[in-house]
Formats: C-alpha cells, sequence, structure tokens
C-alpha cells in the first residue's frame, strides 16, 4: 500500500518504519529538512542494529530503507491511501495539516491521526469527508509496543474503523477501538497510577523509593510509577495529566498534582535533565 | 524468627482469609478460628482480622476477639486497613496499642511484599512484633503511613474504578480496555480481568473508604462497581463479575 506519514520525529519516523517493515511504500514527510535527515541517520541506525543482530540480511535493509521516500512537499501525499499525521500536539497545526489533506488527497483514502489527546472529532470538523478522518495511535516507541488505539470520531464510519482495524493488525500490531475521548483508554486508565502515587506521597504516607517498591514487589507492575515517570519525562507526564483532566471539564479525579508541577518548573524532568524523582547525575 | 508451633487465630470475611489461612498453616502454625477463640484465649499468639466489605461485621468481630483477649494487651492484632484506617479499627478497642493495620489482595502467592500500615496507637513493639510475623511467612514488609488503602491496593483499585468508569461510558468494551492496559503500558493484568481475580466487593471497599474519609472527588466510587457488588457479580469467586467463569 502507499502510505505517508507527516512528521518526521520520533513518533513519526518509528511509524514509518513499523510500515515499511511490512512492506509498504511510505512517503515521510516534513516541512524541515534538517528534522528528516536526522530521522534518515535514525532509521539507518536501527536498521543497522537489525542487520548486526541477524533480524535482516543486508539487502532486506536497503528495500525497507529505500522504501520510505522523504519529501517536504504535502502536495507529493496526493496518491496515498493511508496518511498517518504525527506531528506536535498543537490542534491549529493539525487541523490546517487536515484541511489541506482533505483537498489533495483522492476520497477513498484514510486520513488518521496518531494524536494522543486531542479529540479526532475536532480535528476533523470541516473537512471533506469526516467519515474517513480517524485517530491511529501508537505507543512510544512505536517500533517496539505492540498495541495501537484505533479511535472512532464522531463522524467516522464503522466501514472505515474495520479498515483502520485492519491495516494496524496487517502491521503486526494489536488494534483496540474506543470513542472520542479524552485519554481514549491507556492515557486515561493509566492516570491514577501517577496521580494516586503523586496524591500519596504529598500526603508523606510513603516515600518514592517505597512507593516504587512497593508497586513492583506487591503488586507486579514492570516499573514503579516515579521511575516510570523519570523515563517518560515528567514534563510529558504532567502535560497528559493536565490534557486529560481540563478535556474532561475539570473531573476531580484527574486532577494533577502540584508536586508535579514544581518538579516542571524547577526543570528537573526525569532522566533527561539527570534528576527526577532519582538523581541519575552519577 | 519461624512461627512454627505459634497458634494464630484467622478472622473475617476477605478472600484473603483463606488464603492466610493456607499460608500460616504452611509455615507450621496452628491457624484457629473465630468460633475457637474462647477456648484458647490464654495461649493464642497473633490475630489476624481481615474484614472489608462489612465494617459493621469487623467491629463486632473486633470487639469481640479484643475483649476475649483483655488480660493479654501484648497479643497483635493485625487488621487489614483497606476500607479503613488501623487508627479507627483500634479506637474500637480497649486495647488499641495492639492493633496494627496491613493491606494486600488475593492472590497472595503473587505479593512478594505486604505493606505494613501502623495505627496512630500502635505500640512500637507490637509493630516489630507484626514485622517479624509477615517476613516469617515469606513476604518483604513496607511500613507505611496509616490512610485506607495503604499504596498497592489504592492505587490499583483507583486504576480499576477508572476502568470502570470508561467502561460505563461506553469508550470501549471491556476487553479492548484490560488488551489495551497490557499492550500499551505493560500491566501485568488488564484492570477488569484483575478486578474479577481480586473479588470486586474488595476492590469496592477500598474507593468507598476513600471516599468516605477522604471527601475528594476523586476517590468517587463507579457506579457499575457498586451495583455489581450488590448483585452479588464480585468476580471469579462468584462465577460471574466483569466476565463469566464457568465451573
Amino acid at each position: 500500500m502507499l502510505v505517508s506519514v507527516i512528521g518526521a520525529g520520533t513518533m513519526g519516523s518509528g511509524i514509518a518504519l513499523v510500515c515499511a517493515r511490512k512492506g509498504h511504500q511510505v512517503k515521510l514527510m516534513d516541512t524541515n529538512q534538517s528534522v528528516l535527515e536526522k530521522a534518515q541517520s535514525f532509521l539507518q541506525k536501527i536498521l543497522n542494529r537489525d542487520v548486526e543482530k541477524g533480524r535482516i540480511s543486508e539487502s532486506e535493509k536497503e528495500k525497507i530503507y529505500q522504501s520510505i521516500l522523504p519529501t517536504q512537499s504535502m502536495e507529493q501525499l496526493a496518491d496515498c491511501e493511508i496518511v498517518i499525521e504525527a506531528v506536535p500536539e498543537r490542534l491549529d497545526l493539525k487541523k490546517k495539516i487536515f484541511q489541506d489533506l482533505s483537498n489533495i488527497c483522492s476520497e477513498k483514502a484514510l486520513l488518521l491521526s496518531n494524536t494522543s489527546s486531542i479529540s479526532i472529532t475536532e480535528i476533523a470538523a470541516g473537512c471533506k469527508g469526516e467519515e474517513r478522518i480517524l485517530g491511529l495511535h501508537f505507543f512510544n516507541p512505536a517500533p517496539v509496543m505492540p498495541l495501537v488505539e484505533v479511535i472512532r470520531g464522531m463522524k467516522s464510519s464503522e466501514e472505515n474503523v474495520q479498515k483502520v482495524v485492519q491495516f494496524a493488525k496487517d502491521l503486526g500490531k494489536v488494534p483496540v477501538t474506543c470513542n472520542d475521548s479524552p485519554g481514549f483508554i491507556v492515557n486515561r486508565i493509566a492516570r491514577p497510577y501517577y496521580n494516586e502515587s503523586l496524591n500519596i506521597l504529598g500526603s508523606r504516607i510513603a516515600t518514592p523509593k517505597q512507593i516504587d517498591e512497593i508497586m513492583t514487589k506487591a503488586g507486579g507492575f514492570r516499573m514503579g510509577p516515579f521511575a516510570l515517570q523519570d523515563l517518560i519525562g515528567i514534563d510529558i507526564n504532567f502535560a497528559t495529566t493536565e490534557s486529560v483532566y481540563t478535556n474532561f471539564f475539570h473531573e476531580g479525579r484527574f486532577k494533577p498534582s502540584r508536586i508535579q508541577q514544581r518538579m516542571v518548573q524547577a526543570g528537573r524532568l526525569g532522566r533527561k535533565t539527570g534528576g527526577g524523582f532519582y538523581d541519575y547525575s552519577k | 524468627m519461624t512461627i512454627a508451633n505459634k497458634k494464630v487465630l484467622v478472622a473475617g470475611m476477605s478472600p484473603l482469609a483463606q488464603e492466610l489461612k493456607e499460608l500460616i498453616s504452611k509455615h507450621g502454625a496452628q491457624v484457629l478460628s473465630l468460633d475457637q477463640l474462647d477456648e484458647h484465649q490464654d495461649s493464642l499468639d497473633y490475630v489476624v482480622e481481615v474484614t472489608n466489605y462489612n465494617l459493621e461485621d469487623k467491629k463486632r468481630i473486633i470487639q469481640q476477639i479484643d475483649q476475649a483477649l483483655a488480660a493479654r494487651p501484648e497479643v497483635p492484632i493485625l487488621t487489614t486497613s483497606l476500607a479503613i484506617t488501623a487508627t479507627e479499627v483500634a479506637s474500637w478497642t480497649t486495647s488499641p496499642q495492639r492493633v496494627c493495620g496491613f493491606g494486600t489482595f488475593v492472590p497472595l502467592a503473587e505479593r512478594k511484599l505486604i505493606e505494613l500500615a501502623p495505627a496512630l496507637q500502635t505500640e512500637e513493639s507490637i509493630v516489630k512484633k507484626v514485622e517479624a510475623f509477615v517476613q516469617s511467612l515469606e513476604k518483604e514488609t513496607s511500613i507505611v503511613d496509616d490512610e485506607v488503602g495503604l499504596v498497592f491496593p489504592r492505587v490499583l483499585s483507583l486504576i480499576i474504578n477508572e476502568a470502570v468508569f470508561a467502561l460505563m461510558e461506553g469508550t470501549a468494551s471491556k476487553e479492548d480496555i484490560d488488551i489495551a492496559m497490557k499492550k500499551g503500558t505493560n500491566y501485568p493484568y488488564g484492570p477488569l480481568e484483575w478486578a474479577d481475580q481480586i473479588g470486586l466487593d474488595e476492590v469496592y471497599a477500598v474507593v468507598r473508604g476513600l471516599y468516605r474519609d477522604l471527601g475528594e472527588e476523586r476517590f468517587r466510587p463507579a457506579s457499575l462497581l457498586r451495583k455489581m457488588v450488590l448483585a452479588g457479580r464480585v468476580g471469579k469467586r462468584s462465577n460471574q463479575g466483569f466476565y463469566s467463569y464457568n465451573k
């Protein structure tokens, strides 16, 4: 199939790789040339590692690499059957892209957003052919995490939902379907893992180290909530919570934590800054 | 320390009771039930009480035990603080210094660690005793402050509560909710199948207890969770929870 991915950041290039590995022709579009170049060296690096580990041959690597065509022009996407948008989480940006796509692409093309927090219904509003605009939410890192959420906007057709589900299965992913509600499934139901742990910390019931130990040893979770926030980025985690909270019209169950806000304000964002709830500077 | 040949009274309505009895007797102790209390009140070494859903029953059982052991305030009472604080349970007794909270969910085989929560009134010597007791069952311990639901039961119950809200609202099917949490964020179980395994009554008791004690909107129980408990659909134990289990 002819697939295109818009946005060549970590998510976009990861999604492009997932598609190329399954034999799709992929156009990877980004308006920024240096981002495209970075994406290409990132893809090279991953594919080289696959060859080193004996997962693919040199010729398979070349074939996959060559099937991802970088482009800076949206016009180039006119012949694509499936477009997956993976640009930063800004409504104005996404709305503009889907407006343009709905004019450029054929009426049968499926136009999908990898948004984790913006309403699909809102992105699709006013576009030509709203029934073919849906969410297809990958999890980071896209080449590794098996789940994708297929999100039904208010005007998405059931036929298109089934097409996207099948497309995801063919990519080797595990698709689940959900309605267009804030945080979809995972980012919503996982909120208490972080928020309630922060609340427990805020009431001095236990320390972050204790809570992590309890959740892994008593609960069987793979990583404790604080170690996991440090890995994800405390700023990213806080932004997700704030977005879910705002979009649920300030429902108290999603109320963000002031401890987390202070960490973000102080620039203690986790591993990427050398420190978060734990110290990584040594 | 070993509990071999010690006498341990296990009382209460939680599914934890049966599993605790098996675990304790596996470690060589003599397990007694509530109807043997009078006969053994002079020689009992430990009491474990695990009622969570019906707090009137819990009060009655705790007071019965405390009175029978009135002359022996050195005997610890380890009580689940899942739906109520250990401090409140201790306030029902004449020897509050012997009461210490703890909390976990079944199946115990999957718990490498069990949390302990001393009440405000708990004496340090009692904390040491119950810590050693739990460790003798080959479980690590972690001592946390006394609040309803401790840490693991509280966090997990609120995840399950949120999953039930999502289900009630038709956001996704129960199967997709469970798959999403396992495959999208590496949870050991999906929240709804996990609730079936633990017992919906246990989960509901934690959420309701948090709501009762702390009064915040974040602890409001999902009405479907409450209705399923009232309808007796508590999970695997009753062959029907979010999923059906035919024997």
